[in-house]
């Protein structure tokens, strides 16, 4: 569903993606685990067109995207959320999923008709909100409720594209241990056949989630398996755990 | 051929000097943008106040005396501007910035009319600068000259000021990052007002050099504003590269393109400006990457 | 997003009602400024719609009217087409026009934005002192009014031409409001509070913005070709920068993204400038002390200080009814 082949970034002399080849099968939840600045957003960002690689490709369904622009890769059904919230703050929580779930069913250009009032763009806000418990905090302006609410919605945003792959940065990055739990499970709840792929910082939540599991480390891919095999791997501790105790 | 020469180096001198003259009010205007973020549009207005002072003293005083009045009370009226609101204002965005300094341009125009009527004033250029100067096997007004040496002078100063001295080295630490400025004990504050003060001054000397060249008029600041926001957004707000980069540019394209292309001439810059904003949004020196 | 609330109905029930009542009851001199208010509230309606939805300030609406009157002149006056297609024409070609701007100032935010669209207003307005074929300083004279004859109705007669403009804003207002409600429109809100989130979600942003750009700069078009058939004359005057400052100043004393604001903004600005100049020559004195007060008080203008004072005075009623809700159950 998602491939990237040989990717390559530097800025300047640090480079920050070496190499990077991965496979994502329709339907598999992969996490990227690795410690702080090992290039999982910088991945990420080329994933989706916020960044060119240097060389290498990505390739969606079985096409090249390598040169796509941001916005027709999200058309195509790749779509991503943010490690920082980047949401839509004086609006309320429903015509955030609304905005996105009007360029997914081709309204976001259309000059007459009231893209709120469609019911097919009022299907898909109900069925996101009710896929990250969003139903009460509705008609809520964004700036309102509360920063676990708008995690919520940062993921339910991307959701609303329809997408095929889905890209996760750190869903759960600054909640509590309690909320990182519950969202995991409503990860969990998601289609069985929308690919993911998120960036966690928790292995024991990661572990929750992840049919198999990449660990970054420096830009380059250091392990690649079944989230058992990583468990129990020496060179994943030595390289993910010593720098996560340290941190 | 000779004659030839004569009008290159006529020109030349022309654009030189209507760069130089331009590059005293964009200076002030975008090392204040620059480091405060700030949009003075009333910054033309100032301009004009300048020269109306220039004009009163030196009626009475002499040029010289204006010479000297005209920054002064310029920057006295920046310090008023500052305190009452510019202060307030800084935090806001650029919108609510823009239709303040917009608000002052009206109030501006019509004090100036209150205090010095309607009718265009003039001021003689001194004794001293009034003759013909050969320069490039040209005669050309000495007026005009000091009015490309003193842009020349200014900007050697300056460039000076903020690459050797404490003060510049502050202006620059501010400019790059205000926050991390004012972190390291930089009393970003004092920093501005003194910055908007200089600024505010440069423009009330651009007014007194202006004066004798142009009829004082009340709109005569509303004319200069949009030349010198042309010059800052090619140069690139904050920079003094940019604002000097900025006048030259202008002042050539405008100069040649009146003598070479005149039916094209009044829409050249403006379609230079829309090249520049196209192919570089940020202009063409940015102060921040 | 731009919704109607009931304040919103009820000021434009009283706005409707007070215009056409001035257009019954005024004299040749109110007719005249009936006319200038409501010409002035369809260029402030085409401002708010990209400024005040779409964070685009622009500072070339002035001169976007310009077109639209300059162009009308010299179609209708020079080249001699029937009014009501000289009137399309020039309405298109404003639109046009302003697309091309919007697509190209598009990449550009906030005071980047602001002066390049200031360039472009200011290219215009070169353009027309200079150009021979536009008539230079003197501009173009002897531009005809629509011809309504046809229905009984002749516009030469102020009155009728003053209804005929109240029509036009009314006009210009409900296509305001379908476009912000459109999708486009509501692209275009979602662009203002977050532009890179838009494009994450897949659109292709800077489409969006000259759409719309282009659909307000046709709206500015149309108050261009009522002003040119207003005084029967175009100069290049109509094209400076400072007409659209004075826009974006009623703009922002009526109330910023209200787009009913806006349309009292101008009310207000029509009738204190006429007010100030019986008493004063320094009228731009008072205009520029007015406006630093109303955006020193942070208030989003006269009708969004209105808008706040209701919502806090509704506010507290919410939360008791609530209590009261929850003591009984």
């Amino acid at each position: 569903m998602l491939e990237t082949r040989n990717l390559d970034k530097s800025f300047g002399a640090i480079h920050v993606t070496r190499d990077v080849s991965l496979k994502l099968e329709r339907g598999e939840r992969r996490v990227i685990l690795g410690p702080n600045g090992a290039g999982k957003t910088t991945l990420f960002n080329q994933l989706v067109g916020e960044l060119r690689p240097d060389t290498g490709s990505i390739h969606l369904a079985g096409e090249d995207v390598t040169a796509l622009p941001v916005a027709t890769r999200a058309r195509r059904g790749l779509s991503r959320s943010y490690q920082k919230n980047t949401l839509f703050d004086g609006l309320t929580v429903a015509e955030n999923l609304a905005l996105a779930a009007s360029v997914a069913t081709g309204n976001a250009m259309n000059m007459w008709t009231d893209s709120l009032a469609k019911p097919e763009i009022r299907d898909i806000v109900d069925d996101v909100a009710n896929q990250v418990s969003l139903i009460p905090y509705i008609h809520a302006k964004v700036s309102e409720v509360s920063y676990g609410v708008r995690r919520q919605l940062e993921v339910g945003v991307a959701l609303a594209t329809r997408p095929l792959v889905l890209l996760m940065d750190e869903p759960t990055s600054g909640v509590g241990p309690e909320m990182a739990k519950g969202f995991h499970d409503l990860l969990n709840n998601l289609p069985r056949d929308l690919t993911l792929l998120i960036i966690e910082h928790d292995m024991d939540l990661a572990f929750d989630v992840a049919d198999t599991i990449t660990v970054l480390n420096y830009g380059e891919v250091v392990f690649d398996g079944l989230p058992e095999q990583a468990r129990g791997s020496q060179l994943l501790k030595e390289i993910y755990l010593g720098s996560w105790e340290d941190a | 051929m000779s004659q030839d020469l004569g009008f290159w180096a006529v020109q030349t001198l022309n654009a030189l000097q209507l760069s130089m003259l331009l590059f005293l009010l964009s200076i002030g205007l975008t090392v204040i943008f620059g480091l405060m973020h700030f949009v003075n549009l009333a910054h033309g207005s100032l301009y004009a106040f300048g020269a109306y002072v220039a004009a009163s003293v030196a009626s009475v005083a002499g040029f010289w005396a204006g010479f000297i009045a005209a920054p002064i009370a310029v920057a006295v009226l920046g310090l008023v501007l500052y305190v009452t609101l510019i202060k307030r204002m800084r935090r806001s965005g650029p919108m609510p910035q823009v239709l303040i300094t917009f608000g002052l341009i009206f109030a501006l125009l019509d004090l100036t009319r209150i205090i010095w009527g309607d009718l265009a004033l003039g001021i003689e250029v001194p004794a001293i600068l009034s003759g013909r100067v050969s320069v490039l096997g040209v005669e050309y007004p000495a007026y005009r000259l000091f009015i490309i040496a003193l842009g020349a002078a200014i900007y050697a100063g300056l460039a000076s000021v903020l690459a050797r001295t404490q003060i510049g080295a502050m202006i620059r630490a501010g400019v790059d990052n205000d926050a991390m400025a004012s972190c390291l004990g930089i009393n970003v504050e004092r920093l501005f007002f003194l910055v908007f003060c200089m600024g505010c001054a440069l423009a009330g000397l651009a007014g007194a050099v202006a004066a004798p060249l142009l009829s004082v008029t009340p709109d005569m600041g509303l004319q200069i504003l949009i030349p010198t926001l042309i010059v800052i957004v090619i140069g690139g707000l904050g920079s003094l590269k940019g604002a000097i980069a900025g006048s030259l540019i202008y002042g050539f394209v405008q100069t040649f393109g009146a003598a070479l292309a005149p039916q094209l001439s009044s829409i050249l810059i403006y379609a230079l400006l829309a090249a520049v904003l196209v192919t570089r949004p940020t202009g063409l020196f940015p102060a921040k990457g | 997003m731009f919704r109607h609330t009931p304040l919103r109905y009820a000021t434009l029930a009283v706005l409707a009602a007070g215009m056409f009542a001035a257009a019954m009851t005024a004299e040749y001199f109110g007719l005249e400024i009936l006319t200038e208010i409501a010409i002035l509230a369809i260029l402030v309606l085409a401002l708010d719609m990209v400024a005040g939805f779409g964070g685009m300030v622009s500072l070339c609406h002035g001169a976007l009217m310009g077109v639209g009157a300059y162009a009308y002149a010299v179609l209708a006056a020079k080249a001699g087409l029937a009014p009501p297609v000289a009137m399309a024409a020039a309405i298109a070609i404003s639109g046009a026009c302003s697309w091309v701007i919007g697509a190209i100032c598009a990449r550009s935010h906030g005071i980047y934005f602001i002066m390049a669209t200031l360039a472009f207003g200011q290219m215009a307005y070169s353009y027309a002192f200079d150009s021979a074929a536009l008539g230079g300083d003197d501009g173009v004279s002897g531009i005809p009014r629509l011809d309504l004859s046809a229905i009984g109705i002749d516009l030469n007669d102020g009155q009728s031409f003053a209804l005929f403009c109240l029509l036009a804003l009314a006009a210009a207002y409900g296509a305001a409001v379908i476009i912000l409600r459109s999708g486009l429109g509501r692209s275009l809100t979602g662009i203002m509070h977050n532009e890179q989130r838009m494009r994450a979600v897949g659109l292709v942003t800077w489409r969006v913005k000259a759409d719309v750009f282009g659909l307000s700069g046709m709206i500015a078009g149309l108050a261009g070709v009522l002003a040119a058939q207003h005084i029967m004359f175009v100069s290049p005057g109509l094209l400076a920068w400072t007409v659209s400052g004075e826009a974006l100043v009623v703009v922002i004393l009526g109330g910023l993204g209200t787009l009913v604001g806006p349309l009292v903004g101008a009310v207000l600005f029509v009738l204190l400038k006429h007010e100030i100049s019986n008493v004063t020559p320094y009228w731009h004195l008072v205009v520029g002390v007015i406006l630093v007060a109303v955006v020193m008080s942070r208030a989003n203008g006269v009708f969004g200080w209105i808008e706040a004072r209701v919502a806090r005075w509704q506010a507290p009623r919410v939360i008791s009814s609530r209590k009261e809700q929850v003591k009984n159950a």
